[in-house]
């Protein structure tokens, strides 16, 4: 914790708060609409694809693929450290898709990287609160 | 009956601020909107009293407030490069509604001189509300910094999914360069005008420092200063200025999202869904049009935008630019004026796609301000796209010459 030098997230209390409990214990935490079953990422209010407010949240496998992914030659403050690195977005398990700095990957080397790779989500504590979510290839 | 607004507004002038590139001498943003409007006034032989509606992107009443006028409609849309081609658009109907004759869109920027008045006279509005869901859960968490972390996404998976190369997109840049070293006011429009300036190879490209992989610095456009206005009046009052009316023969707007974590295809954008309105409205279609002036903050964007518009096949919007056919001489002229690449971008790039479109379409593309001789195309019509955003919104417009 003491360690995580990156910009860290600022929950809001009220629609993502579940989430964000979720990861506190190493969980991902989705929402996923009750009428129309379709799990949606970022957390809403409302389903994006149905409209209806009837959401509920379920622990999902933590499981994902690489859907597309850029290396960042360059980067500031604290990132900038990191460079390069891979910033990736994951098509999950079961549905839709999430931003992350990738890891397991040689960023140095782009065309290693596979797009459809299997990622698994771990959870970095960056204070008191707030666990980051991060995808690591497993394959 | 609401009726078509095509045709019922033109752009009945263009112009830019005094200076644009990179002006040493430093500027603001307010500076370059307020001379553009002057000099745009000037060239249609109106007064800024005369304007009825302020559309631009920073805020609209400032501008009428330092301009000392009171139009009766004003409009600050401001969603990224593309907001001038929505300003069109609502002008368009502003004008068809009856509710005004004569708009001002204005544009001003400080891209380059912000480096070094740190961000002051940038007109920049505050910044991001911690609890809007990009910044909870996008790619700033992760360090992203800019349009090139995003856009770089586009590209791995347009070469995944369609087989295209890096190779395909850099040739989007040597062509868009080729332009740029018809226009003196470009950037890199010699080694005169700038050390990396002049023609480009594709290895050129290929070989420049790598900022974002699979981008790199030549498929990414300039940062510089850049002021400028265009006037738009109905078709009762068109004729009525000293310079040429372009027909404003369709118009349209879509997104598809904010934040690109909410982009479903990588490979696709609303360019799709506008140009489809613009196409509607004008009753024309991709093969009518006879040039083509593409946002291209980054070769990526030109590339798929192609596409999006109709003007080929899906997966092959790179093809435009081959063997010829987009560049000067060829048979369908694009980004003209040298592109967001090669000419000049302060950041929102969708106002020099209007000047520019209007010189062309009214004959005025080479007078030695606007270009070299063989810049002066002899398209009648175009098909203008701006996009804003992260790929996220985009603003397509059918122009035509007056005939």
């Amino acid at each position: 914790m003491a360690d995580y030098n990156k910009p860290i997230p600022s929950p809001d209390p009220y629609v993502t708060k579940p989430f964000w409990d979720g990861a506190k214990e190493g969980k991902l935490m989705l929402p996923r609409c009750t009428s129309c079953n379709k799990v949606h990422w970022y957390p809403r209010m409302l389903c994006p694809f149905c409209h209806s407010s009837s959401i509920e949240w379920f622990e999902a496998s933590g499981e994902g693929f690489i859907h597309t992914y850029a290396i960042q030659n360059r980067a500031f403050g604290a990132w900038g450290e990191e460079t390069p690195y891979c910033l990736a977005y994951i098509d999950l398990k079961e549905g839709d898709r999430m931003v992350t700095a990738l890891r397991g990957v040689d960023a140095e080397n782009p065309t290693s990287i596979k797009i459809g790779a299997k990622v698994k989500i771990e959870f970095d504590q960056a204070d008191e609160d707030t666990y980051v979510p991060y995808w690591r290839v497993v394959d | 009956m609401p009726s078509n607004p095509s045709m019922s507004a033109a752009i009945v002038a263009a112009a830019e601020s005094d200076k644009i590139g990179y002006i040493e001498e430093g500027t603001t943003a307010l500076m370059l909107h307020i001379e553009a409007i002057r000099n745009v006034c000037d060239a249609a032989g109106i007064k800024p009293s005369d304007i009825e509606g302020v559309f631009s992107p920073n805020n609209s009443v400032l501008l009428a407030e330092y301009l000392g006028i009171h139009p009766k409609y004003i409009d600050t849309t401001s969603v990224g490069g593309c907001s001038f081609q929505m300003h069109v658009h609502h002008a368009l109907a502003a004008i068809n509604a009856g509710i005004i004759d004569i708009a001002v869109v204005s544009h001003g920027e400080s891209g380059y001189s912000n480096r070094k008045n740190g961000g002051k006279g940038g007109l920049r509005g505050g910044g991001g509300d911690p609890w809007v869901p990009s910044e909870q859960f996008g790619s700033s968490v992760y360090g992203a910094w800019g349009a090139p972390s995003h856009y770089s996404h586009a590209l791995t998976r347009h070469m995944h999914e369609w087989g295209s190369t890096k190779e395909d997109f850099a040739q989007i840049a040597k062509v868009t360069r080729d332009w740029a070293t018809l226009n003196p006011r470009a950037v890199m429009h010699s080694k005169e005008t700038h050390p990396a300036g002049g023609p480009i190879t594709v290895q050129d490209v290929l070989d420049s420092r790598m900022i974002v992989w699979p981008l790199n610095l030549l498929d990414i456009c300039l940062v510089t200063d850049h002021g400028g206005a265009v006037l738009i009046a109905s078709a009762e009052k068109a004729r009525s200025f000293k310079t040429a009316p372009v027909w404003i023969a369709g118009a349209g707007e879509s997104m598809s999202h904010q934040d690109i974590m909410e982009m479903g295809d990588f490979t696709a954008t609303s360019a799709k869904a506008s140009s489809e309105s613009a196409y509607r409205m004008a009753g024309m279609g991709p093969s009518d049009m006879e040039m083509a002036m593409i946002y291209d903050s980054f070769t990526v964007t030109a590339g798929i935008t192609a596409e999006m518009l109709g003007l080929t096949p899906r997966g092959e919007g790179p093809s435009l630019w081959a063997d010829g056919k987009a560049s000067p001489g060829g048979q369908f002229p694009v980004n003209t004026n040298g592109g967001g690449l090669s000419f000049s971008h302060s950041g929102m790039y969708g106002m020099m796609l209007l000047i520019e479109s209007y010189r062309q379409l009214s004959g005025t593309a080479e007078d030695g301000i606007h270009g070299l001789p063989g810049k002066q195309t002899d398209a009648k019509s175009a098909i203008v796209n701006g996009t804003g955003g992260a790929l996220s919104v985009t603003g397509t417009l059918v122009l035509t010459a007056d005939v």
